[in-house]
C-alpha cells in the first residue's frame, strides 16, 4: 500500500480546516431541516441509492413546539470522537491488527463528512466501518462473528454497508486509506538502517585508540554522525545543537563538533592490520615474550618452511596464529605495514 | 443526493447482455453523461449474508487507485435493486480471441506490441504495490483502439506488508509460477511476471505454452521445458512448503522451444522464465530490455488486426470454464515432443492422491518420465 502520491486519499481526502467546518455545518443544517420537516432526523438509504425519511411530514407549524432539540455542531463532534474511541476499543477487544481500527476510524470520519450523526446512528455506522475495514484489509471476520462479539445483531452491521460504501453518498467507494502507522514503521526503518551503519562504524572505532581517548557517548554520536553523513536520514546537526543544553555538558556545540570531527578523523586514519602483518608481528611477539622459544623455534620453523615448500601452501589460519598468545587485536592499532622487517627473527 | 437522471442507474441506458460472469450478468450500456459505450457488471447482493462480495470489493478498491491506459477503467459503481453495478469502459475483444483466431497473423512486431502493453500495465500495478494474480490472455482486454488493458482484479492484492501470508491458489494453472506450485505463501510481483512469460510464449506459439493437468504435472511441464532447477539456480526452492524433488531433466535449448523467435526475444523470455523469483526480471526492467528497443518496432495499437467484435448475445460469450486447447492436432503433437509422455504415467493416480506422492521423498521415474 505504498503509492500515496497517486492515491484517491491524497487527491480527494486531504481536506482543509475550512472544509471540515463547512461539511459539518452542512450536515448539521440538513439534519436540523429534516427535523423541522419530518419531525425526525433519521435517514435511510434505499438499496437503489435513494433516501427516505421515515419520520412523518409535519403539517404547518403546529408541531414545532414539541420538536426535540437538535445537536449542535460541537456536540456532534463530541459524539463522533466518542465513537472513534469505541472503534479502537472494539478492535482491541477482538485483537485486530492495528491497521483495522485505523482504517475503520478513517471510514467513520469520511462518512460523517457527508452525514450528521443525527441522520445515521453512529453506533451502527461504527460497527459497519469496522466490518468493512476487515474486509478491505483482507482480515476476514464474518458479520456474525463481529456481531456476536459485541452483542449486536449482525444484520445491523450489514444493513449500513452499502450506505457507507455508496458512491455519491459517502465514500465514493474509495476504500484504500493510508494511516500513519506504516509511516512510523518506515521512518523507524530508516533509523534502524542508521543504527546498523553506526554500529558498523563503532566496530571499527573499537579497533582504534578512540575508546581510550573519548567517552562512549561522544564515540556513539560520532558514529551516528558519520553514518548519517554517508546516507542522511535525520537532521543531526540540529539534534547536536540541542544536546549541550539538554545534558548540562561542559562542551559547547562547537566543541562537540570538534570532538566528533576528531573522532571521525581518528577512525578514518587508523589502518586496520592485515593478516600477514599480524602473523608476522605475533611471531615477533611470541619470541620477544619468551626468547627461549627462539632456538627451539628455529628448528621447528625450518621444518615448517620445508613442508611449506613441499606443499606450496601457506594457509595458516590467523586464529591459530593467535591462539596461544595473549595478544589482543585491540592492541594492534596503528600498525603500519612495514615491508622490510619480515625476516628479523630468522 | 439520491439517484437523478445522471446518477446511479439513471445514468446508463441498458443495452444487450454481453455475458455471464462469476457473480452476475454483464451488459452493454450507454453512459448518458459521456455518451460512451460501457460494460456494466451486475453483482448480486441477494444472499446478503456477508454483504458486498469480497471479490467485487477488491476489484473496486484497487481499480479506484489504478488509472492507466493499460488498465481497465472503472467508471462508476452504483447500487440498484439489490445489485451492485460496476461500470467499466467497454472493451471489444480480448487477447485470447486474438490468439485463437487463425485468420489473424501475428507478426513479431504485433507480438512485441501486445507484450509491451501487457508489461506496461503490470509495471503500473507493481509500482503501486498491487499483484494481479490472474494474468492470462482472456483477462487482457482489447479496446476498439487496439489498446490492451489488464482486467479482472478480483484476485488482486496489495503486497509489500512484511509477514503477510498469501494463498498460493491463484492464477489459472497454466500461468502459475513454480514458487506458487511449490506452495509459497510469501511471494511477490514475480508471479505476475512468470504469467507474462507464459502469455509471451503463447503469442509466439499460438497455443498455451505449458498445459499441465494438475499442480504436479504443471511443474513437470515447466521442468520438462526449462530443466529441473538446481539449488544454485534457485536457493530458496527446497524450503518451500510443498517442495518435492523431481527427477533431474535437462533444460531444452530455448531455441528449440521457440524456433522462430529472435535472439532478443529469446533472451527476454529466458529472463521472464527465471526460476528464482528474486532474480526474475521485473516488469519495468523487461520494458527496458533491448527486445523493445530494437527492430522491429512494436506495431501501433490501432494498427493491430483484431478479431471481429464480440457478437452480441449471451450464448457465444460464455467463456469456457474448462481449459480449452486451441491448437490444431499437429501442434499438440509437438508439445508431446518436449512434454514427454508424463500424462500416461499413472496420471489419475497422482492427481487423486498427491500427498502420497509427496511422502515418497524422491519420486522417481514413475512420476517424471525422462524428457
Amino acid at each position: 500500500m505504498a503509492d500515496f502520491i497517486t492515491s484517491t486519499h491524497r487527491k480527494k481526502w486531504i481536506l482543509s480546516p475550512q472544509d471540515l467546518i463547512k461539511n459539518c455545518q452542512a450536515a448539521n443544517q440538513r439534519a436540523v431541516e429534516a427535523l423541522q420537516k419530518y419531525g425526525a432526523t433519521r435517514v435511510e438509504c434505499q438499496p437503489d441509492g435513494t433516501l427516505a425519511y421515515p419520520g412523518a411530514p409535519i403539517q404547518g407549524d403546529s408541531g414545532q413546539g414539541s420538536l426535540p432539540e437538535p445537536l449542535t455542531v460541537a456536540e456532534e463532534l463530541l459524539v463522533r470522537r466518542f465513537y472513534e474511541q469505541k472503534i479502537q476499543q472494539v478492535s482491541a477487544a477482538f485483537s485486530f491488527p492495528y491497521k483495522i481500527q485505523a482504517t475503520a476510524i478513517l471510514y467513520f470520519k469520511r462518512f460523517y463528512q457527508k452525514w450528521s450523526v443525527m441522520e445515521h446512528d453512529p453506533k451502527h455506522i461504527m460497527l459497519t466501518c469496522i466490518y468493512l475495514s476487515c474486509k478491505v484489509e483482507e482480515f476476514h471476520v464474518s458479520a456474525e462473528e463481529l456481531g456476536k462479539g459485541i452483542q449486536q445483531d449482525p444484520q445491523v452491521v450489514l444493513k449500513n454497508e452499502l450506505t457507507v460504501l455508496q458512491a455519491s453518498v459517502s465514500m465514493y467507494f474509495e476504500l484504500i486509506v493510508y494511516t500513519p502507522y506504516r509511516s512510523v514503521d518506515g521512518f523507524i526503518y530508516d533509523l534502524e538502517e542508521l543504527k546498523l551503519a553506526a554500529q558498523f562504524i563503532v566496530d571499527s572505532m573499537m579497533l582504534t585508540d578512540a575508546p581510550l581517548l573519548f567517552p562512549p557517548g561522544q564515540l556513539a554520536l560520532a558514529a551516528l554522525c558519520t553514518a548519517n553523513r554517508e546516507e542522511p536520514k535525520v537532521d543531526f546537526d540540529r539534534y547536536l545543537q540541542n544536546m549541550p543544553g539538554r545534558q548540562r555538558q561542559r562542551h559547547s556545540y562547537a566543541e562537540l563538533m570538534g570532538v566528533l570531527d576528531s573522532i571521525d578523523l581518528l577512525v578514518k586514519d587508523t589502518n586496520q592490520p592485515v593478516e600477514a602483518d599480524v602473523r608476522r608481528i605475533d611471531r615477533k611477539l611470541k619470541y620477544c615474550r619468551n626468547p627461549g622459544l627462539q632456538d627451539e623455534g628455529k628448528g621447528k620453523r625450518e621444518r615448517k618452511v620445508k613442508q611449506k615448500q613441499k606443499r606450496a601452501s601457506h594457509d595458516i589460519p590467523m586464529v591459530n596464529a593467535l591462539d596461544n598468545s595473549p595478544l589482543d587485536l585491540n592492541e594492534m592499532h596503528g600498525v603500519k605495514r612495514r615491508q622490510s622487517e619480515g625476516d628479523v627473527m630468522l | 443526493m439520491g439517484s437523478g437522471e445522471t446518477n446511479g442507474a439513471g445514468r446508463y441506458i441498458k443495452g444487450v447482455t454481453l455475458g455471464e460472469g462469476t457473480f452476475g450478468v454483464v451488459f452493454k450500456a450507454i453512459d448518458r453523461v459521456t455518451n460512451r459505450t460501457v460494460a456494466v457488471k451486475k453483482i448480486r447482493l441477494g444472499k446478503y449474508k456477508e454483504g458486498v462480495n469480497v471479490t467485487a470489493l477488491r476489484e473496486i478498491k484497487l481499480l479506484k487507485e489504478l488509472q492507466d491506459p493499460n488498465i481497465i477503467e472503472l467508471i462508476d459503481v452504483y447500487p440498484h435493486k439489490r445489485n451492485l453495478h460496476l461500470v467499466f469502459e467497454y472493451m471489444e475483444s480480448d487477447l485470447e480471441a486474438v490468439i485463437r483466431d487463425r485468420n489473424i497473423v501475428l507478426s513479431p512486431a504485433d507480438i512485441k506490441s501486445y507484450m509491451q502493453m501487457t508489461l506496461k500495465g503490470l509495471a503500473v500495478c507493481h509500482k503501486k504495490w498491487v499483484l494481479h494474480r490472474d494474468m492470462k490472455p482472456n483477462n487482457l482486454l482489447l479496446g476498439s483502439d487496439g489498446q490492451l488493458k489488464l482486467a479482472d482484479f478480483g484476485l488482486a492484492r496489495i503486497f509489500g506488508s512484511p509477514d503477510r501470508k498469501f494463498t498460493h491458489q491463484v492464477f489459472a494453472l497454466w500461468y502459475r509460477a513454480p514458487e506458487l506450485l511449490f506452495g509459497s505463501k510469501f511471494y511477490g510481483p514475480g508471479v505476475d511476471i512468470w504469467a507474462a512469460g507464459c502469455i509471451f510464449a503463447e503469442l509466439i506459439l499460438r497455443r498455451p505454452f505449458l498445459q499441465g493437468s494438475s499442480d504436479i504435472d504443471q511443474l513437470g511441464k515447466i521442468f520438462g521445458a526449462f530443466g529441473t532447477p538446481r539449488e544454485s539456480q534457485w536457493p530458496d526452492m527446497t524450503s518451500l512448503p510443498d517442495y518435492v524433488e523431481y527427477q533431474y531433466s535437462p533444460p531444452q535449448p530455448f531455441r528449440s522451444l521457440f524456433p522462430m523467435a529472435s535472439e532478443d526475444c529469446i533472451d527476454l523470455l529466458q529472463r521472464l522464465f527465471t526460476y528464482d523469483p528474486r532474480s526474475r526480471i521485473s516488469a519495468q526492467q523487461a520494458l527496458e530490455h533491448r527486445y523493445f528497443l530494437t527492430e522491429p518496432v512494436p506495431t501501433k495499437p490501432h494498427l493491430l488486426r483484431r478479431p471481429p467484435p464480440r457478437s452480441e448475445g449471451p450464448p457465444e460469450l460464455q467463456s469456457p470454464a474448462e481449459p480449452f486447447v486451441f491448437s490444431p492436432p499437429n501442434k499438440a503433437r509437438r508439445v508431446q515432443l518436449f512434454g514427454g509422455d508424463i500424462r500416461t504415467a499413472g496420471e489419475a493416480n497422482r492427481e487423486s492422491n498427491p500427498q502420497d506422492f509427496r511422502d515418497q521423498g524422491t519420486p522417481g521415474d514413475t512420476i517424471m518420465a525422462p524428457m
